[in-house]
């Protein structure tokens, strides 16, 4: 009986050294793409609304929209003293914003557009924000798809948020004027741009009776930024899933081609690793295409279900590959065993998922819908948060604790090491040696990660080299993008069972003494059957 | 040479000084109505004088020179954009003075008179415009008022590609451009036009180092693996407070040896006796000690306003301003400092108030009236 290891076990240094270089080489290059080709990830526009005067509110005509400049523009109004001085009432006046701005058009290629309200309040001492003031908002959104035809409705709204704004000066007359420092307040997701034009008509209708906007004191003017994906970033990241999908698909069929050529059934870790790819393909293939045709709003939610996915492979892999790395002579072999380990993560990313499909799956509905707004809805936000966080942490203590257990296994092991019988002891040092090396890349992967998710945070965005602009944004996105599809490419081609046998030769005589540790050597992904014939001779042609 | 000088200062000045006439040969240059109330500066254009071209008339009235009057006409809402600039530095430097001996009149003379000179208000004006000038521009870009604000440098099909593979820079960066370009000429380089360069250079810098960039999250399930940040304009209140308080420590420079400093012009114009002596004080000042700060051209680059020479004290009606003689005090606040020592009279009077106010958002405030008895303080003349 002879035993084969996975690839990586059997792979010379020189040949393992080769892969590392061109794995590399493709590392650098993805983190280029994005830094040098890309532009950066998102833009902000910030928008002032138009202050305009509905003179005929009341009457039927339904539909009336609001445009702030260009051939049919609106009633405007400079400030509210303006306002007064006329007798134009609250309920009268529309906030108006056109985006994008003059001359400029959205895209299909933007992906998603997401705008962010900004009260400016100024402080008057007989007009100051109530403690918990919420304000009422009236809004609509429309598209038109040229300069000159009507506006069609897309969405209409009556939204609450809650005003959440301090005043760091005195509240002295002296102050009077300055304006209140208030939170940015979430007001609108759309998760695809179809059309060219856009329009909200954003109003804050007041109700004595019912103490609608009553409280919120002076405001001087409505801020949006809207944000959105830049065109030629889209571009690239498709570029690049386009051209990552079939390299992961082909090593995936390649993968399981091998496996099905032996004998003997997939081992749970073997699985894992093809279940880890297949969830890297269901990120790859880029189904996004389609956005650019097809009005999909959902494809934001998709997106998020399909990293979440993937997150959660990848941490239940990385749990499993420990565990079947123990040795320690229990039979596991089974997803079963490690309930304890998975069960914080499926429950954790079903949390997540359930908060998400509150957000963006009711922003399908209602593109102004925001949980943080409603009191319950953030306590319920908040709640789902924190329990994927202790699900997280629960994770990591097991993780941490298997891979201590693993080391303590492997320091037991190497003790024994020489006493073994030649067949065991590669057995073990292969077992070993593969550990190590995922453990040393993943680690690496993960410090990766982080390292340039800080770096992209602290920095402005974007380096000089010279005449060189180097989207830092950018390239964080596409490297660590490329990062984990190799990092998965490589398992899939590393861990891949081995046609090349070791202990040849001298394995027969080992066969009786092995026979006590059978039951555990199958536990591993070097399961004691052997390829199967064909493997068996081209591995030997191979080798002479 | 004194035509020169108030050439260069309306240059790099433009902003407020289109709003009064100024006495002299520079009225020329405006033709605007001197003393005229802000509140009746025609800041809101109406729909209907949107009709093609009519902000080239707009551009005229503000009697800009030729290629300022180019910038202002190859957009609609630079004419627009300017008016607000006006009004919001004006305003706004009244706010910040409101309880000084100069309270920032700007009524025509006085103010056509600081600005021939290099005092420290003079500084602030120049530095208070400008920055005003860019910040209306970049409020006026998010507005919309502009058509032409980011992505302009290519023609348009360009700017279209632009704009959709990557964004256009922010409105912030194009208003610093504009006004640049706006205020800025090349021409005799002597200190007087050096210094309100400089002091145009602080207000434009003033307006970039408010700016607070303000960040979103929005990745996966609204985390923070996806950000995005953008720059966000601080108050202009906040601004006008800072420039005060540079006024306030606003530093010195001149050569007394150069005749070109505009010092020798502007004292053989009707000065006061005082001013000729607190001028010959100052030049035995600098001549006491090194001039370490900026001789002819100069101009330390600091973030500091510059001044050339030491104010007027502002008390008595002089050429630069109406004097502090029946100026409202505050007592125990400003009494001392604002009536120069000559005390205060003091008057009771019987004021209504608004007071319990039931007030909305916009537009509408009840309020009772109460009656309050109250102290009003006025400096002596």
């Amino acid at each position: 009986m002879k035993m084969a290891g996975a690839i990586i076990e059997n792979m010379s240094t020189k040949k393992l050294l080769i892969v590392g270089v061109i794995l590399l080489l493709f590392q650098v290059f993805s983190f280029m793409v994005g830094g040098l080709i890309a532009p950066s990830p998102t833009t902000a526009v910030p928008y002032i609304a138009t202050k305009c005067v509905d003179v005929v509110h009341h009457n039927q005509r339904k539909n009336k929209w609001f445009t702030p400049w260009g051939p049919n523009q609106c009633n405007k109004i400079r400030d509210f003293e303006e306002a007064t001085a006329k007798r134009i009432e609250a309920n009268n006046i529309v906030f108006a914003v056109h985006i994008p701005g003059p001359n400029k058009e959205m895209s299909a290629w933007f992906q998603f557009m997401l705008v962010i309200l900004q009260f400016d309040i100024a402080f008057k001492m007989y007009n100051q924000i109530d403690d918990g003031a919420v304000v009422t908002i009236d809004v609509g959104l429309a598209y038109r798809d040229d300069s000159v035809s009507e506006w069609t409705e897309m969405a209409h709204s009556i939204e609450q948020r809650k005003l959440s704004c301090n005043f760091t000066t005195e509240k002295t007359i002296e102050n009077e004027g300055r304006y209140y420092e208030c939170d940015l307040l979430p007001f609108m997701e759309v998760g695809n741009v179809a059309h060219k034009y856009y329009l909200l008509n954003i109003r804050l209708p007041v109700n004595e009776r019912k103490q609608v906007n009553i409280g919120i004191g002076e405001i001087k003017d409505i801020r949006l930024v809207g944000i959105h994906q830049n065109g030629g970033f889209t571009k690239v990241w498709f570029a690049m899933k386009t051209f990552l999908t079939p390299s992961i698909l082909i090593i995936m069929i390649w993968y399981w081609r091998r496996i099905t050529l032996m004998t003997r059934p997939p081992v749970l870790l073997e699985k894992m690793i093809f279940a880890l790819g297949l969830s890297m393909t269901f990120i790859n293939i880029p189904v996004e295409w389609f956005s650019v045709g097809f009005n999909w709003t959902w494809m934001l939610l998709f997106g998020d279900i399909r990293q979440g996915i993937f997150y959660a492979m990848l941490l239940s892999f990385w749990i499993i590959f420990c565990g079947e790395h123990l040795m320690d002579q229990t039979e596991r072999n089974r997803f079963s065993v490690y309930w304890k380990q998975i069960g914080p993560i499926v429950f954790g990313s079903f949390c997540l998922f359930i908060f998400d499909m509150c957000e963006r799956g009711v922003q399908l509905k209602n593109p102004f819908f925001s949980i943080w707004a409603s009191e319950v809805g953030t306590e319920l936000a908040m709640a789902f948060i924190i329990v994927a966080g202790i699900c997280a942490c629960l994770y990591f203590l097991f993780l941490c604790f298997m891979v201590y257990q693993v080391f303590r296994n492997i320091s037991g092991k190497r003790s024994s090491l020489p006493a073994m019988t030649r067949a065991r002891r590669l057995h073990y040092e292969g077992l070993i040696f593969r550990f190590k090396f995922l453990m040393l890349v993943t680690l690496a992967c993960a410090a990766m990660t982080v390292i340039f998710f800080i770096i992209s945070q602290v920095n402005e965005g974007h380096w000089h080299w010279g005449d060189y602009t180097v989207q830092v944004n950018s390239a964080f996105f596409t490297g660590i993008y490329g990062m984990w599809n190799l990092y998965v490419f490589a398992l899939l081609f590393l861990y891949a069972p081995s046609h090349k046998q070791y202990g040849d030769g001298q394995s027969n005589g080992d066969q009786g003494a092995n026979s006590g540790e059978d039951i555990q050597l199958t536990t591993t992904i070097t399961h004691v059957d052997g390829p199967t014939e064909i493997y068996k001779m081209t591995g030997k042609e191979s080798q002479e | 040479m004194l035509d020169g000088h108030l050439l260069l200062g309306w240059l790099s000045f433009t902003v407020i000084v289109y709003l009064f006439s100024l006495p002299g040969p520079t009225t020329a240059y405006f033709g605007l109505t001197g003393n005229e109330p802000l509140s009746i500066l025609p800041l809101s254009s109406q729909p209907e004088e949107r009709v093609a071209k009519a902000h080239y008339k707009l551009c005229d009235r503000l009697k800009l020179e030729k290629k300022q009057r180019r910038m202002c006409r190859r957009d609609p809402g630079v004419a627009e954009t300017l008016m607000e600039a006006i009004s919001l530095s004006a305003l706004e430097c009244q706010y910040q003075f409101r309880y000084e001996r100069w309270n920032c009149t700007l009524e025509g003379r006085y103010r056509a008179n600081i600005l021939k000179r290099g005092f420290k208000e003079t500084a602030f004006l120049f530095a208070i415009s400008s920055a005003g000038l860019t910040h209306a521009m970049a409020k006026a870009c998010s507005a919309g008022r502009m058509e032409r604000c980011t992505c302009d440098e290519a023609p348009d099909l360009e700017n279209r590609k632009a704009w959709q593979w990557g964004g256009c820079g922010d409105n912030l960066k194009y208003s610093n451009k504009f006004v640049k370009d706006f205020l800025t000429k090349k021409s005799n380089k002597d200190l007087r036009a050096s210094v309100d360069f400089h002091n145009t250079l602080v207000g434009m810098k003033v307006i970039r180092t408010g700016v607070e960039t303000t960040c979103k999250c929005h990745g996966v399930s609204g985390s923070c693996t996806v950000q995005t940040c953008w720059r966000q304009l601080s108050p202009f209140h906040d601004i006008g407070k800072k420039l005060k308080q540079f006024y306030e420590v606003s530093r010195k420079v001149g050569s007394s040896t150069n005749e070109a400093t505009g010092e020798g012009d502007i004292s053989q114009s009707r000065t006061q006796q005082q001013q000729q002596q607190q001028q010959q004080q100052q030049q035995q000042q600098q001549q006491q000690q090194p001039p370490e700060l900026g001789s002819r051209d100069t101009i330390p680059k600091t973030m500091d306003l510059l001044h050339i020479e030491d104010s007027p004290s502002f008390c008595r009606a002089s050429k630069y301003s109406a004097g502090t003689s029946a100026r409202k005090c505050y007592k125990d606040k400003n009494c001392d400092a604002i009536c120069c020592g000559r005390g205060h009279n003091t008057q009771s009077r019987v004021v209504t108030r608004p007071c319990q106010c039931q007030v909305r958002w916009c537009c509408y405030v009840e309020c009772k009236q109460c009656t309050q008895r109250e102290e009003v303080y006025t400096c002596k003349g």
